[in-house]
């Protein structure tokens, strides 16, 4: 603002009037302060920032009332309107109030209250000095700028001699209460942080573009010998910067974007006048070279800009980073190595986490995955999580495209980062999106695998059930008919033909008990209940082949066992069937949290484990309990299975 | 014989007690689980208690567990357990006792060898199951008792059911003096001591078949 006015004194005293480009940036200043200014006073009535804006907006818009009053009454139709001299006036003489409410606001941005009552004198003899300014510049003796020369002031004019020592004395004060806002805002900046500190930055920001803008508008002076479009451009944003900085800081909207704001300014600045000296530089060289008054020149150089432009943007994105934003900076190197490592390699998805809290400095940081499946959040090793939230913990969610991946769950600090936040989880995307499917994968891999076990052990505990009915059902059933016959048999005569068929039906009888017997064996051994070593012998017992048993005394969980048992009975019937052995040697023992079955036969080896055989079947079961089966069988050395099933300790 | 048994389902209990009475013996009690049991063994301390392996509430060695309690509580009472199966562990380490039975339900219907076995069990001698007594001798023992001749392990097999020599010359339709020969050439070469009574002999038998098992 000060910035700008300062460029509309200094363009009005060299000229006529003022050109369009300083009518369009007054329009927009003053446009931008009073709307800003309405905006903060109709929301927060209590905070006198907004006032103040709104009064430097209606002060810059009487300026430009007064200008074109005076404009139309004293050079257009001289006499026509009353009081021309008083807006002449007003117009030449009332800019230190623009100073002053910009000079307030410094003082009293964000909070609209002093930064402590130290500086209340300050601000005292600050506002005074500008008062005592404005009217000593109304009563001095002092010829008007040159459209206005020969206008005399309406009100009495006091000598210069008489008002020089305190207009210069105000003058210095009211300049020294200017600098004194730009020490408070440094010292509000020094000592607070989180929303505070941002909104300061944002005023600090919005000022700053302010010398910004007089170099740009000096530059173009000096170049083309007027104000011309870039003057412009550069008045309209150093003079709406302070409104829309201030209107932002007091609003808290979009506040957190201001790293990010200040980061992106000093890269295209840098990266404008990188590209302004190459461009400058190669078509000074190819002129030079080739003669002037070619267009060839322009063109290289233009070819020579683009071809850089891709390489030196991020070439400054570093350096600015690497200077502005160490931890920007630093994250995303992180990320960079994190990424190269998981290429090569060396590092595993699931340690996305960990990386993130590295590279974002919070050693709390979570990286919880989004499962759409489940509508659940799970950490890298698939337990479910709550996102803890509220308290001090933010979540903030990570996307691909429309797609939730996961939550990274962080300090509240890290929210006052978005640049940093957002750049280093966006640089992470491709890996958080690894990891999370990783765990996805390793979750239904994992379900699967239960309710594989699950169906196993229940197709067990179905056997024994099966097993239960068979024998403590239709087996004592049998019996109980059986003797009854043999009740009836009693009654009649030994010799009778009854007797006789009733004898022959109950020897039936027990050959159907038998049998019965056998399928029950079958289905799921008795004596699988009295231990895996019974078991085992009995099987062993009921071979036809020499069987030796060495098995535990250990007990396991019925299901291990009953896998155990039913590997050991298929290996004894592949040797029997197929493998020409003679003698066969059963072990059972616990390895280090697995139960361990042999089937070793001195036959001819050369089995082929293949689909459709019995063990195909048995080894599927094994699997599914999470335990494993080789078939070992060279040519002609006979033939080892060997089980391997966890049984937890 | 005065007899109790422990079965749960009431008609095979039924056909026990038929079949024990229709013998001319007498049914003191007819319980349907193995604490019951204890209780009518404890009050009339019979001849013979008959009791199913697996009896509620759990259906797995109650019947087991009695035996054994009944063995020590009550030596005098011989102990007959029926099985649906025949690999019930500890059964046969409780044959080598004497005045213990281990047999299958089903020989419930093989009358006459049936009541034999109880009767033998009730005066304190032993019956062990053919199966049981099968696989005892196949396996790795099949090895050691190549020495004896078809004959031989036939009467080893009997001996080993808790047959005395008599039964087995019945069963066999030999004489009891041919019994005895095979009795004598397989003690001696299986390096077994002779002995006179029945019970001793089968410990003798049934010890070096396990023996042989356990080397397995």
């Amino acid at each position: 603002m000060a910035g700008g006015g300062a460029c509309t004194l200094d363009v009005l005293a060299g000229s006529d009037g003022p050109g369009v480009w300083m009518t369009v940036g007054g329009v927009v200043a003053t446009l931008a302060s009073t709307a800003v200014g309405l905006l903060l006073t109709t929301r927060r009535r209590e905070n006198p920032i907004g006032w103040l804006l709104l009064a430097n907006g209606l002060v810059l818009a009487a300026m430009g009332v007064a200008e074109g009053y005076a404009a139309y009454a004293v050079l257009a139709e001289p006499g026509a309107l009353p009081g021309g001299s008083w807006a002449v006036l007003f117009n030449e003489r009332a800019w230190p109030l623009l100073f002053a409410s910009v000079t307030a606001i410094a003082w009293l941005f964000p909070d609209g209250r002093l930064p402590s009552r130290r500086w209340r004198p300050y601000a005292r003899i600050g506002a005074a000095s500008f008062a005592i300014l404005v009217v000593l510049l109304f009563l001095m003796a002092e010829r008007f700028s040159e459209r206005f020369a020969h206008v005399r002031s309406p009100l009495p004019e006091v000598s210069e001699a008489a008002v020089g020592m305190p207009f210069a004395l105000s003058g210095l004060v009211a300049l020294a209460s200017l600098v004194g806002g730009a020490l408070a805002v440094r010292s509000r900046l020094r000592r607070t942080s989180g929303v505070e500190r941002l909104q300061l930055k944002w005023l600090a920001y919005a000022a700053a573009l302010i010398p910004a803008a007089v170099v740009t508008c000096l530059i173009e002076v000096a170049i083309a010998g007027d104000d011309g479009p870039a003057t412009g451009i550069a008045l309209v944003v150093a003079l709406t910067a302070i409104p829309v900085g201030v209107g932002v800081a007091v609003m808290r909207y979009r506040l957190y974007e201001i790293d990010r704001l200040i980061n992106r300014t000093l890269v295209y600045v840098g990266l404008s006048v990188g590209l302004a000296i190459a461009f400058a530089g190669v078509s000074l060289a190819v002129g030079v070279a080739i003669g002037s008054g070619s267009t060839l020149p322009t063109a290289v150089a233009t070819l020579a800009v683009a071809l850089l432009f891709g390489p030196l943007r991020a070439r400054v994105q570093l350096l600015v980073d690497r200077r502005f934003n160490r931890a920007r900076y630093e994250g995303l190197r992180t990320v960079e190595r994190y990424l190269e490592d998981l290429r090569a390699g060396r590092a595993a998805p699931e340690a996305t986490g960990d990386m993130l809290a590295r590279a974002l400095g919070d050693p709390r940081l979570e990286l919880l995955f989004w499962l759409p499946a489940g509508e659940l959040h799970v950490d890298a090793t698939g337990r479910v999580v709550d996102p803890p939230s509220g308290g001090d913990r933010v979540r903030t969610p990570v996307r691909r495209g429309p797609f939730p991946l996961a939550t990274v769950v962080h300090d509240p600090a890290l929210a006052e980062r978005p640049d940093l936040l957002d750049s280093v989880i966006e640089a992470a995307g491709l890996a958080i999106e690894i990891a999370r499917l990783r765990v996805e994968v390793r979750r239904q891999l994992a379900e699967v695998e239960e309710s594989r076990a699950r169906i196993v052990t229940a197709g067990y505990e179905e056997r024994r059930r099966l097993e239960r009915d068979l024998h403590d059902g239709a087996q004592q059933r049998l019996v109980s008919i059986g003797l009854a016959l043999r009740h009836l048999q009693g009654q009649l005569p030994a010799a009778s033909a009854e007797a006789g068929a009733i004898d022959a039906t109950v020897s039936e009888l027990s050959r159907a008990i038998e049998e019965l017997r056998e399928l029950a064996r079958g289905v799921r051994p008795a004596g699988l209940d009295d231990g895996l070593g019974p078991a085992l012998r009995g099987l062993a017992s009921r071979s036809r082949l020499r069987a030796s048993v060495e098995a535990t005394d250990d007990r396991f969980e019925d299901r291990v066992e009953t896998a155990a048992y039913f590997v050991a009975s298929e290996a004894l019937a592949n040797a029997a069937k197929h493998a020409s052995a003679s003698t066969v040697a059963v072990s059972a023992a616990r390895e280090t949290g697995s139960l361990v079955v042999s089937v070793r036969d001195d036959g001819i080896g050369g089995a082929v484990p293949g689909l459709g055989s019995g063990l195909a079947g048995i080894t599927d079961r094994i699997a599914a309990l999470g335990g494993s089966v080789t078939v070992t069988s060279p040519e002609g050395e006979g033939t080892v299975v060997r089980a391997e099933l966890p049984c937890g300790s | 014989m005065r007899i109790v048994i422990a079965e749960d389902q009431a008609l095979l209990r039924e056909g026990l007690r038929r079949l024990f009475e229709d013998a001319g013996h007498e049914l003191i009690a007819a319980v349907e689980n193995a604490d019951r049991l204890r209780a009518a063994v404890s009050e009339h301390e019979p001849d013979l208690a008959v009791v199913d392996v697996r009896t509620p509430p759990t259906f797995t060695d109650e019947g087991i567990r009695a035996a054994r309690w009944i063995r020590e509580a009550h030596p005098r009472v011989g102990v007959l357990v029926l099985s649906q199966h025949v690999e019930a562990a500890g059964a046969v380490g409780l044959v080598s006792h004497g005045g213990f039975g281990y047999l299958l339900k089903d020989r419930v219907l093989d009358v006459a060898d049936f009541l034999e076995a109880a009767e033998r069990v009730a005066k304190g001698g032993s019956a062990l199951d053919p199966q049981v007594v099968a696989s005892l001798v196949g396996g790795e023992s099949a090895d050691a008792l190549a020495v004896l001749t078809g004959r031989e392990r036939e009467v080893l097999s009997l001996m080993a059911e808790g047959l005395t020599n008599n039964a087995i010359a019945r069963r066999l339709v030999l004489t009891e003096r041919t019994v005895e020969g095979h009795v004598r050439s397989v003690l001696m070469k299986l390096d077994l001591p002779a002995s006179d009574g029945a019970h001793r002999r089968v410990l003798a038998v049934i010890a070096y078949l396990r023996a042989g098992e356990l080397k397995r």
